[in-house]
């Protein structure tokens, strides 16, 4: 039996982000936080409108599903994400498609993220500690003196491989002196 | 298309490297970046890595902090020219009026702070000495409940008055560390919810860029231009 007739189905979009996240994020506490900041920003009545659902989330990619007419608003409450739990985190919207198929296929690649196991070190004067990640040429630091990230509340302290360029002493022999 | 994040902070004031900052703010489609720590703070770390990122123009500019109009005055005057950009961090409303008097000053930052809304006399004098405001919607996404509902109130009435007297308009989330960089698609819709019209918002996001092509012009001499 049909639920509905396919005139008054609702139409709708696939919004496929990216979570940058300091630690692992679980879907259903992102859930959580998606829909309570969308209640911060609309209210009861204004987040019905949004029918804001998430269909997967793999740790790193994930797809939302919401109302055609709403994909900036969705936008907006996804912007709003800060943090989950005590993580801090950033969700980049990648695309925007009408099927689930072509979102995935489109915008959802492999993970490139690559976490380090053996402890490095790196040491620039200002800022020492121990690397936790590398994303391409991304990495991120766990500092010795954690109020060097007070301020913006976050857990590492952004670097890239064009800061360590030369000075580093506990260089591996790569010429980019991780 | 070229979008510029207009306020960073980054390592000491932040807790990224510029270069950092750069990378993910090009991986979200901005064309360029103004990094704006305070002075006080110390210098800027790893300032010269940013030269090895292609395809983003990051630029340094200063945050002023004064106390009272007078110190304002004399250290724009002497930041002016080491610097691309001169922002200056409003909240008293004597500070505010100082900031847009100032024709060296490029952009006045934070006046919805704490519920303090800009004046007439000061958008006025911003208007004469062509002072941009900036909307800093760091609030939008750092508080909830009724402290962001005073931050929009504050917004929505310093919008009525850069509608009413033209003011340039930038917008920026204040972001300390790249996981509070937001692509120039998600400032639009943030903007949008505080009231900008899109064309509004993306005009805000294209200033900053026309805003540094005329500060970096070179003068020989008054009236001159070295091209």
């Amino acid at each position: 039996m049909r639920s509905r007739l396919p005139v008054l189905r609702d139409r709708k979009r696939y919004i496929a982000f990216e979570l940058e996240s300091e630690g692992s994020v679980r879907s259903g506490d992102l859930i959580r936080e998606i829909y309570a900041s969308q209640v911060s920003l609309f209210g009861d009545m204004g987040a019905s409108k949004n029918r804001i659902k998430l269909i997967t989330f793999n740790g790193g990619f994930g797809l939302v599903r919401c109302s055609h007419r709403r994909v900036l608003e969705c936008r907006a409450v996804l912007a709003t994400v800060r943090a989950v739990g005590r993580n801090r985190v950033a969700i980049r919207v990648r695309g925007v498609s009408g099927t689930i198929k072509t979102a995935t296929e489109k915008y959802i690649p492999q993970p490139i993220l690559q976490a380090v196991d053996d402890e490095r070190r790196i040491d620039l004067g200002l800022v020492s500690g121990s690397v936790a990640r590398i994303r391409k040429k991304e990495i991120d630091l766990s500092p010795d003196d954690k109020k060097i990230t007070e301020g913006s509340g976050t857990q590492y302290v952004g670097l890239t491989y064009f800061d360590l360029c030369g000075g580093d002493t506990n260089a591996d022999g790569t010429s980019d002196g991780v | 298309m070229s979008y510029y994040e207009c306020d960073v902070r980054s390592l000491p004031e932040g807790s990224d490297s510029p270069s950092r900052l750069a990378l993910v703010a090009r991986r979200l489609g901005y064309s360029g970046m103004i990094i704006c720590n305070r002075a006080t703070n110390g210098p800027l770390f790893g300032a010269g890595a940013t030269e090895k990122i292609d395809k983003i123009d990051v630029a340094r500019g200063v945050e002023l902090v004064a106390s009272s109009p007078r110190t304002l005055h004399s250290r724009t005057a002497a930041l002016r020219s080491r610097f691309d950009f001169l922002a200056a961090c409003g909240g008293p409303e004597r500070i505010d009026r100082a900031a847009c008097e100032d024709p060296n000053v490029d952009l006045l930052l934070h006046p919805q702070e704490r519920g303090k809304r800009l004046g007439i006399t000061a958008a006025k004098a911003a208007r004469d000495n062509q002072v941009t405001i900036g909307i800093d919607l760091g609030p939008m996404i750092h508080l909830r409940g009724s402290t962001r509902i005073k931050w929009a109130e504050t917004v929505h009435q310093d919008l009525k008055l850069i509608r009413k007297f033209d003011l340039g308009l930038m917008i920026t989330t204040g972001p300390k560390s790249h996981l509070d960089l937001r692509a120039p698609r998600e400032m639009i819709a943030l903007a949008r919810m505080v009231g900008l019209e899109d064309y509004e918002a993306e005009e805000a996001l294209r200033l900053p860029e026309r805003i540094l092509g005329l500060n970096r012009r070179r003068w020989a001499s008054p009236g001159v231009e070295m091209l």
